[in-house]
């Protein structure tokens, strides 16, 4: 290419990146500014005022304050428990061969692509048959089903890319195969299976409609909460309440960032 | 059968292994006195790590035994035999520092940690990688990484020590030093070592003994200089070093009609303008110089021969005679006689 | 490079060698299953019955308080539920939305990750970075805050509208109409189908494309000849994966699209909260279900076939 040819696909990329700047960022942050915002004369582009009100609001409404407790308690736990349904699982699919692992796995995507809308009636009706319904255990339950396609595949595919000789040279080197799977195996593996906690983390904090479906009126998350808010409140308190429920994900990033970019995500969604 | 080979090396007896419904080793038997360094030497597809698998107990044979250092190990775990293994691609563990690579078997014996520390900077010092010692696998060269290798076998003090073909990843040059940085070792250190390899170079150059592989058993297993002047059979002296083939009888440097296989090494064919010894006459066909000697293809109306010289090297065309120093004569495969 | 081949056959073959078949390895497998079978696998085979007029057993008390139930008429069932979805009138224009809002925006997704995922693979660079950065960041942001800045972003008071309105331009009102679930869903879609496609074309080793650029190909050349079909697999998971998603959404088009006609993902809600005809719900999920199918036979078979030329079957 030319100089001039390059710099003319330069100056498209930078102006292509500043459009994405916009247009990812944007509503971001147009909405953190409501966050702080008194009122807002259209068609200004910036509020009237700036305040805290919004958020001692929140702080004080005894609702909002006990649904974000139930996120921050009800999502790790929806982790703990994914990850210990679902490790073990993605060990066997990555290591050994038997009868139905094909189908298991093809399985686990078509539920994944079934619209979970059309199933509340009928989780509703085994909720109420279970005694599930208005629990914190349904609500974890009805978390869980959407975090088992990160838990599983994701985890298979970095313990299936661990190198065999690797844990050869374990076994020679005098350690047991359990030892070997956690020197080796699990540690080489951990990218992984973080970026599947990760992504399970937020899949269950996000959760909204079927929580909605068992969990309410007993048991209300931020997400939940977010629809009552959006429609029933000022677009401020939405948006504080937006910051908030985004203050866990953005820490995630921080931790997970590289090993998304780097492609465990990615690996996980190939059937081997 | 008894338990004890009394030699306190390995011993290989009657081993098979079937894999994927194909038998790939087949009534194998290796003895390996202690102390020495035997190659197992055979082409790609051979077996060679296969058995070695079996050797380090990563595979257990269908039949047959595996005895270490005067115990039957034949169903023993890996972790628990007294042999170290040097993979092919090297194995290092990349969240580990060159340190902690070689410590870890050390550690997994409980061992105490100055004296861990003590034999790691031994080990490293043997291999001449203090300086990289906390370095990742990732950090450092091909050659480095081999050296890496060999000491997180040889810290263990393994009874007998096996490589998978150690050097073929390494360039020619580095291969021919690392060859014999490692033979150096295995003399000073009197460990006992099996090293696997399809390279006859390698293998002659540091073996005390060579066994040659064919799809799963031993053709010959005997001293690099006996395997070359005596191979025991014809796929042997094809595999080890260059060989002219001809048809025929031979006798008294003569080749005349017949059924039989005569091979005979380029070096041991001569070239001179006058017939002194038995010689028949040939022509120079064309010349490829190897460096420091030539290879002389010799040709006759119904024959090639090459021959391998260092001096007079004869120009294309010129007339002479070819004589014959010494053939190999085999019968079915097998060696017959070597005149 | 021969070489390089008898290492990958030592690999594959020890990957056969603990490649038995174990019944340690099934049972470690099953938890998910189960919770799967119990959990939607059961419930589905449940709506199946409802849509079909099995109006017994787990179906009896939502068949009692529903409106509009049909009850079988053959062993199998009766027809008429879908039947009666059908012939409302509604439904063929709910239908088209959802189909039509799904092939825009799968088809500006994957083309705006393929340029981007592209331009970082052969370009590279700070730029490239920053830009496939920026485009990850949806993936981080809970769906309902996604669905509401949007909103407050595009509608009658937002920063597009108050902004052009400077510039004396009177810009629609985009909110609570199908080009804004276009833009949420294009927003919400972007980071996985740019994780998939980089990634895909991140793994084809420069020499592929150098030995291409050395054999005179032109750029756009070695992208449909040689990034393309070496990065197949992952694109047609990212197309699949965002159409699939794409399809049966509800936070996004609940809060950005217009009342009516809505996407069935939105409709299916509506049908069973707010007008108690929950059969009819069930049955719109069944066809959201039957195209997604459609979809995942494509998924599949790419893996498949891709499986097959590695020899890994
Ligand atoms: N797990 C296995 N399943 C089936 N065949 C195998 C397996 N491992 C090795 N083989 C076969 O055994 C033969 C010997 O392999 P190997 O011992 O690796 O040879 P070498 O190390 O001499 O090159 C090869 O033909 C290979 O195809
Ligand atoms: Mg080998």
């Amino acid at each position: 290419m030319s100089r001039k040819q390059v710099s003319l696909v330069n100056i498209f990329i930078s102006s292509f990146i500043a459009f994405m700047a916009l247009f990812i960022l944007g509503p971001l942050i147009w909405l953190a500014v409501h966050a702080f915002a008194t009122s807002w004369t259209y068609p200004n582009l910036l509020p009237d005022g700036f305040t805290f009100t919004w958020w001692k609001t929140i702080a004080g409404d005894q609702e909002l304050v006990k649904s974000v407790k139930n996120s921050l308690l009800i999502s790790p736990i929806v982790v703990l428990i994914s990850a210990v349904v679902c490790l073990p699982a993605a060990y066997a699919f990555s290591r050994y061969q038997f009868f139905g692992r094909k189908s298991f796995l093809i399985g686990m995507f078509a539920a994944n692509a079934f619209p979970k809308i059309g199933l509340y009636a009928s989780i509703a009706t085994l909720y109420y048959t279970l005694n599930l319904m208005g629990t914190i255990v349904g609500v974890i339950i009805i978390q869980l089903l959407g975090t088992i396609i990160f838990m599983t595949w994701i985890p298979a595919a970095a313990f299936g890319s661990v190198p065999r000789n690797l844990e050869d040279a374990a076994r020679d080197a005098g350690a047991s195969k359990l030892r070997t799977f956690w020197d080796i195996t699990f540690r080489l593996a951990l990218p992984g299976i973080l970026v599947a906690m990760v992504m399970s983390f937020l899949a269950s904090f996000d959760e909204a409609q079927g929580t909605y479906l068992v969990g309410v009126p007993t048991i209300y998350t931020m997400p939940t909460k977010m629809y009552a808010l959006v429609l029933n409140y000022p677009v401020q308190i939405a948006a504080v309440f937006s910051l908030l429920l985004a203050i866990p994900s953005v820490l995630l990033i921080s931790i997970a960032r590289k090993h998304i970019i780097g492609g465990q995500l990615a690996d996980g969604f190939q059937i081997k | 059968m008894s338990n004890s080979t009394g030699s306190g090396g390995l011993e290989l007896q009657g081993l098979k292994k079937i894999l994927g419904g194909r038998v790939i080793i087949d009534d194998l038997n290796l003895t390996v006195n202690k102390g020495e360094m035997v190659s197992l030497l055979g082409p790609s597809g051979c077996g060679k790590t296969t058995t070695l698998r079996m050797i380090a107990g990563f595979l257990i044979p269908d039949a047959g035994r595996v005895v270490l250092a005067g115990n039957d190990v034949t169903n023993t775990g890996p972790e628990k035999r007294p042999s170290a293994m040097v993979f092919q691609n090297y194995a290092l563990w990349p969240h580990m520092s060159v340190y902690k690579n070689v410590a870890y078997p050390l550690k997994l014996r409980k061992m105490n940690k100055s004296e861990i520390t003590k034999r790691v900077h031994n080990v490293l010092e043997l291999v001449n990688l203090m300086h990289h010692k906390d370095s990742r696998p990732s950090q450092i060269s091909g050659g480095e990484q081999q050296r890496v290798a060999l000491a997180r076998a040889l810290v263990q003090e393994p009874d007998v020590l096996l490589l998978d073909e150690p050097l073929s990843n390494l360039d020619a040059k580095l291969r021919v030093k690392v060859r014999e940085d490692i033979r150096d070792l295995q003399r000073r250190l009197g460990i006992t070592t099996v090293i696997v390899t399809h390279d006859q170079d390698e293998a002659l150059s540091i073996s005390d003994r060579i066994a040659v592989m064919n799809g799963g058993r031993i053709e010959q297993f005997s001293s690099p200089q006996e395997l070359y002047d005596r191979p025991a059979t014809e796929y042997v002296a094809n595999f080890i070093g260059s060989l002219n083939h001809l048809t025929g009888d031979y006798s008294n440097g003569r080749v005349t009609v017949g059924t039989k296989t005569i091979g005979i090494r380029p070096e041991d064919v001569h070239f001179t303008s006058t017939n002194e010894s038995n010689g028949f006459e040939a022509t120079v066909d064309h010349v490829v110089p190897r460096g420091h000697f030539s290879e002389v293809y010799l040709k006759r109306e119904d024959a090639e021969l090459r021959a391998f010289m260092s001096t007079n090297i004869p120009a294309v065309g010129e007339k002479g005679y070819a004589v014959i120093k010494k053939a190999l004569i085999y019968e079915n495969g097998k060696l017959l006689k070597v005149e | 490079m021969d070489k390089t081949n008898s290492i990958n056959n030592q690999e594959s073959f020890a990957v056969n060698k603990t490649a038995k078949l174990s019944w340690f390895g099934f049972f470690m497998a099953l938890p998910p299953v189960l919770v799967i079978i119990c959990f939607v696998g059961a419930p589905i085979l449940i709506a199946a019955g409802l849509s079909l007029g099995f109006t017994g057993g787990p179906n009896r008390i939502i068949a009692l308080i529903g409106q509009e139930i049909s009850t079988k008429t053959h062993w199998w069932g009766t027809l008429d539920g879908y039947k009666s979805v059908i012939n409302d009138p509604r439904f063929g224009g709910d239908l088209r939305v959802t189909l039509g809002v799904t092939v825009v925006a799968t088809t500006i997704v994957i083309f705006m990750a393929l340029g981007m995922a592209i331009y970082r693979r052969v370009i590279g660079g700070r730029l490239a970075t920053i830009l496939v950065s920026l485009s990850l960041i949806p993936l981080f942001v809970p769906v309902v805050i996604s669905a509401f800045a949007i909103r407050t972003f595009y509608d009658g008071t937002g920063f597009v509208k108050s902004l052009l309105t400077h510039f004396g331009i009177d810009f629609p009102t985009l909110t609570m109409t199908n080009s804004a679930i276009a833009i949420g869903t294009i927003w919400t879609s972007l980071p996985f189908a740019i994780l998939m496609i980089s990634s895909g074309l991140q793994a084809i080793p420069d020499a592929l494309i150098e030995s291409a650029q050395d054999a005179g190909a032109s750029f756009i050349r070695i992208i449909y000849t040689i990034m393309v079909p070496l990065a197949f697999v992952p694109i047609v998971i990212a197309t699949t994966f965002t159409a699939i998603g794409i399809m049966g959404s509800f936070t996004i088009p609940y809060f950005l699209g217009p009342n009516q006609p809505a996407m069935l993902g939105v409709e299916i809600t509506n049908f069973f909260n707010s007008y108690n005809r929950p059969q009819q719900s069930v049955v719109m999920a069944f066809v959201i279900f039957g195209a997604a199918s459609l979809i995942a036979i494509f998924y599949v078979w790419a893996n498949l076939r891709s499986a097959k030329q590695s020899g890994r079957i």
